[in-house]
């Protein structure tokens, strides 16, 4: 152990970190005791002061302060001041531009099955034309009667010729 | 905008359906309408005009049969219901009786039979097609011809 200054010895005795013993001793050192122990009370009056002075303020417009900061950081530094919050990018696809999106491909794919299926339909249509399977003709009403198939050109008509039937007289021609 | 998003959904049923006539040259289960006349087909020197429901096929059959003037003496527009016989165009003398045999790719299947009072001049079994009408010569009748006409519509 070393022996202590009288400044060391003044600071702990101010701090009240002597023993006992110690505490002892160097009060009997002093000279005027009654001047030390005022000199203590303002040291630890002065050091409550300063500890409840000194304490760190909580600031209630945190967010505005460090907006103030980085923009004047950005404005020493010259570049732009980043936000510290997440930001959320516009898009281009709006939900009223989906809408819109989604029925005119919906339209588009009407208008072009529509007419795909007419286009579709045309050949099918001109492709067939009307059969005579058979013809047959009662041999014992009309035993000379012969029977023939063809077809025009114009108009796609089918015609079943029957030739040899029985003639009958204008009163058939009747409604 | 709103409204204009209803319109735009009302434009679309709609195109949706008039897309479906759009099947129906293809025969369907239920049957199609079927035109018949019976006609009588004769020169005259002032010829009446065609009936309008066959003023198209009027020069075909000019020429096909060598008559000017046709005049409907019976006339029926029916639908073909399969297992059912129907009776079409008729007069008083004649008539025509269908029995519809079912539906195939290329058209309807039916059986013919053109009756003169209650005798079968004449049985024939055909596939109709919507596109090819068809046409039977019948009898002589006095100075004219029968015919019988048929076309699916």
């Amino acid at each position: 152990m070393f022996m202590k200054t009288f400044e060391e010895k003044w600071t702990a005795w101010v701090d009240d970190e002597l023993s006992d013993a110690e505490r002892a001793e160097f009060e009997a050192s002093l000279d005027d005791r009654a001047a030390a122990a005022a000199e203590k009370h303002r040291a630890h009056k002065l050091g409550a002061l300063l500890k409840e002075e000194l304490q760190p303020r909580a600031m209630g417009n945190e967010e505005f302060f460090h907006l103030q900061l980085r923009n004047r950081i950005a404005a020493e530094t010259g570049q732009p001041a980043t936000r510290s919050a997440p930001q959320l990018r516009e898009s281009w696809w709006t939900i009223r531009r989906l809408l819109w999106a989604g029925t005119s491909s919906l339209a588009l794919f009407a208008v072009c099955t529509f007419f795909a299926m007419r286009h579709e339909q045309a050949p099918d249509q001109s492709q067939y034309l009307t059969q005579i399977l058979n013809a047959r003709v009662d041999p014992g009403v009309s035993p000379y009667a012969t029977v023939s198939i063809f077809q025009t050109k114009q108009d796609r008509v089918t015609v079943l010729w029957v030739d040899g039937l029985k003639a009958l007289p204008s009163e058939y021609a009747s409604k | 905008m709103r409204r204009a998003f209803f319109y735009v959904l009302v434009g679309v049923a709609a195109l949706m359906a008039i897309a479906q006539p759009a099947r129906a040259g293809k025969p369907e289960r239920r049957g199609k309408q079927v035109w018949s006349g019976l006609l009588v087909a004769t020169n005259a020197a002032r010829p009446r005009p065609a009936p309008a429901e066959m003023r198209r096929l009027d020069p075909t059959l000019r020429r096909t049969f060598g008559y000017n003037q046709f005049e409907l003496i019976g006339v029926s527009r029916k639908a073909l219901q399969n297992g059912e016989v129907n009776w079409l165009a008729s007069s008083k003398h004649f008539s025509l009786r269908v029995d519809p045999r079912g539906v195939s790719s290329d058209g309807y299947r039916v059986n013919l039979q053109l009756f003169q009072d209650r005798q079968v001049l004449l049985e024939t079994n055909a596939t109709l097609s919507k596109s090819s009408p068809l046409v039977i010569r019948g009898p002589q009748i006095g100075a004219g011809q029968l015919l019988l006409l048929l076309v699916v519509q």
